[in-house]
């Protein structure tokens, strides 16, 4: 598949955005600013790169959840001051920083609910997808993202059973990052690849690099094509975990000498390299593009942190809990 | 009118539901050519066809799940669990995802499940198919619990359900599929889930609120109270428990005094201990005595006949009336 030089930058910008977003959480977790265990992106820029650069560049239409740590293809979805502000639990979040960003929902942005708990969602979006198929809606999917650890659950596999038993139009992907909080991916499959799975359901399943925004990219948007003709796959991309679990994990469960040589395996250099020996970045452009998502991400915390948090009338309201018929009384 | 049974009530109610809004769907295992395990969507498929009838192989969490996504995509969903009991693999789905959906989204969207729970004894089926599952979802904000009784109000109530916007579990009990009653051919109006409460008879001296078996068994025992002692018994159907119909309950032990509760499930932690604490909250000056509890024991259900050691007998009910009056 080919991307112009424009897709090229375009994707650049969104892989230098999402480690911008991933550096700026780290900070604001530790000046206080941001409650809750957040997963920084950190290490795996390259795959939201890639499924954004999918979704820009195809014409279908994607209902989904993401992984906690696409916090760019979420904000992608539900606007990056909403999404910022949900983040930081003020007022002009896309719930008004009541439900938090890892509970996100944002339907009229396909932004379908998360989960606490893993595995559930893509049963969840299998029934999305029935709806969309159902009602004869052509080109639109489930997009259904997890990591290596939740797909041990048991849902997922009713979820993908269900999926190709009705041949739902639905994309499973698979963010592998070799690590569920402290439990390597060797300790959870037996698997070299983790698409094999799909192969227990007669679907098609990919592996790829997903340090390669490029790869990713190609793979997510065949992937949606398949799905788009109600032939429900799994991509899987394999990646790299740089930061803990949480931020501030010390990580006593991992091997940490990774951390002394980071550009030698930093998705954002590797791109650039390669788009620099393409002759479509600069140094320059590097500065450019770094400067303005930095803007971008700063201006959007700061006015986030300018909101109120909600208060207790708005988090008590009973039309937040029930539609109706329920006598008014929580 | 026509003599109809609970489980033709169900079936009725279904058919004149997906008549009305073909976005009405049914999901659950056997509910094609079966008709569903217990013959309650006997029908439905043949009528309406596989996309609106799904069956699905054996994956409750699964399909509970789906149910959710389905429901955001613009449909409302019925879903069988085949046997209350397994709704425990539903837990995440109902709890977690549907139970939520509106909070988390800001009070924009809605999810307009209706979760069909066949629970308690009758079957004599044992441990994992005879429970009684209602207070096991009272404690979740977000959903409703709605328990008729009679094949009239089970026909009313379950189209009341399917049409209510959030997650309802439709809870029946198994031990009472068969009572029968004369039942209108038309229903004039769908009721509200507020206030349903209905008083089943009048009396002056104690309140019993019951639903499903243990209701036909309190009003067996309260007849034979009544005929011994001269006291006068009032009954209510809550028919619904979320949202409770409190005062039509409050202003009952205010007239009469006093209180009995009655339900199969266990005792402890059971919706019962729930009515009466809203009543001791509200109507201690007019108590004249404490109230009481009839419910299962809390124990495991034994298979076959002995399961008559956990439920509430229309003997236990009588006792605890006598108990109440005293």
């Amino acid at each position: 598949m080919n991307f112009s030089n424009e897709e090229l930058l375009d994707m650049y910008s969104d892989i230098v955005k999402s480690r911008v977003l991933g550096e700026k959480i780290v900070e604001y977790i530790f000046s206080g600013k941001i409650a809750g265990a957040i997963h920084p992106c950190l290490g795996q820029e390259a795959v939201s790169a890639g499924i954004l650069t999918a979704f820009k560049k195809s014409d279908i239409i994607t209902y989904g959840t993401e992984t906690h740590r696409a916090q760019t293809v979420m904000a992608h979805r539900v606007g990056w001051k909403p999404f910022i502000a949900e983040l930081l639990g003020r007022t002009g979040g896309c719930n008004d920083g009541i439900s938090g960003e890892y509970h996100i929902h944002d339907l009229k942005n396909g932004q379908l609910p998360a989960a606490g708990a893993l595995g559930g969602t893509w049963a969840e979006i299998a029934g999305f997808a029935w709806a969309l198929k159902n009602d004869g809606k052509k080109r639109q999917i489930g997009f259904a993202p997890y990591g290596d650890g939740a797909i041990s659950q048991g849902a997922t596999y009713e979820a993908m059973n269900i999926a190709a038993l009705f041949k739902l139009p639905i994309l499973f992907f698979i963010e592998n990052n070799g690590i569920a909080m402290s439990t390597p991916v060797e300790n959870q499959s037996p698997l070299e690849n983790l698409a094999d799975r799909a192969a227990a359901f007669n679907m098609k399943g990919v592996t790829v690099d997903g340090d390669d925004p490029v790869a990713v990219a190609e793979a997510v948007l065949n992937g949606m094509e398949l799905a788009a003709n109600n032939e429900p796959n799994v991509v899987e991309v394999k990646t790299m975990r740089w930061e803990g679990h949480y931020v501030g994990d010390p990580q006593k469960y991992r091997d940490l000498s990774y951390k002394e040589d980071l550009v030698s395996i930093c998705p954002v250099v590797r791109f650039e390299k390669r788009l620099k020996a393409l002759g479509i970045l600069d140094d320059e452009i590097i500065k450019a593009v770094r400067a303005s998502q930095t803007k971008e991400i700063v201006e959007g915390f700061d006015e986030g942190l300018s909101q109120n948090v909600a208060t207790k009338e708005q988090v008590l309201d009973y039309n937040r809990v029930y539609s109706n018929n329920a006598g008014g009384e929580l | 009118m026509s003599e109809m049974s609970v489980m033709k009530a169900l079936n009725l109610a279904m058919f004149e539901e997906m008549a009305a809004d073909e976005k009405v769907i049914c999901m659950g295992e056997d509910l094609g050519k079966q008709g569903g395990c217990w013959g309650t969507f006997t029908g439905l498929q043949e009528k309406f066809g596989e996309n609106r009838v799904l069956e699905f192989p054996i994956l409750e969490a699964g399909y509970t799940l789906f149910s959710v996504g389905a429901a955001l995509g613009g449909y409302r969903p019925i879903v069988e669990f085949m046997f209350a009991d397994f709704v425990t693999l539903g837990f995440e789905g109902i709890v977690d995802i549907a139970a939520k959906i509106r909070f988390n989204s800001g009070g924009v969207d809605s999810c307009p499940v209706t979760f069909v729970l066949p629970q308690g004894g009758g079957g004599k089926s044992g441990a994992h198919h005879s429970q009684s599952v209602e207070a096991w979802f009272a404690n979740v904000p977000g959903l409703k619990i709605v328990a008729p009784t009679t094949p009239a109000d089970v026909r009313a109530y379950y189209r009341a359900a399917i049409r209510d916007d959030d997650p309802t579990l439709f809870i029946y009990q198994r031990a009472t599929m068969g009572l029968t009653e004369e039942v209108p051919d038309e229903l004039d109006e769908v009721p509200s889930l507020q206030k349903a409460g209905k008083i089943v008879k009048t009396g002056a001296d104690l309140t019993v609120v019951a639903y499903h078996r243990a209701l036909v068994n309190v009003k067996a025992a309260a007849a034979q109270v009544e005929e011994e002692t001269g006291k006068t018994i009032e009954i209510i159907d809550p028919r619904v428990l979320i949202p409770f119909d409190k005062e039509i309950v409050f202003d009952s032990v205010k007239k009469t005094g006093r209180l009995m509760v009655a339900h199969e499930a266990p005792e402890r932690g059971g919706f019962g201990a729930q009515i009466l604490s809203w009543v001791v909250e509200n109507c201690m000056k007019e108590l004249k005595a404490a109230p009481v509890r009839v419910s299962g024991v809390n124990s495991i259900i034994p298979f076959g006949d002995l399961e008559k050691y956990l439920y509430p007998s229309v003997e236990d009910m009588k006792a605890g009336i006598l108990k109440a009056l005293k």
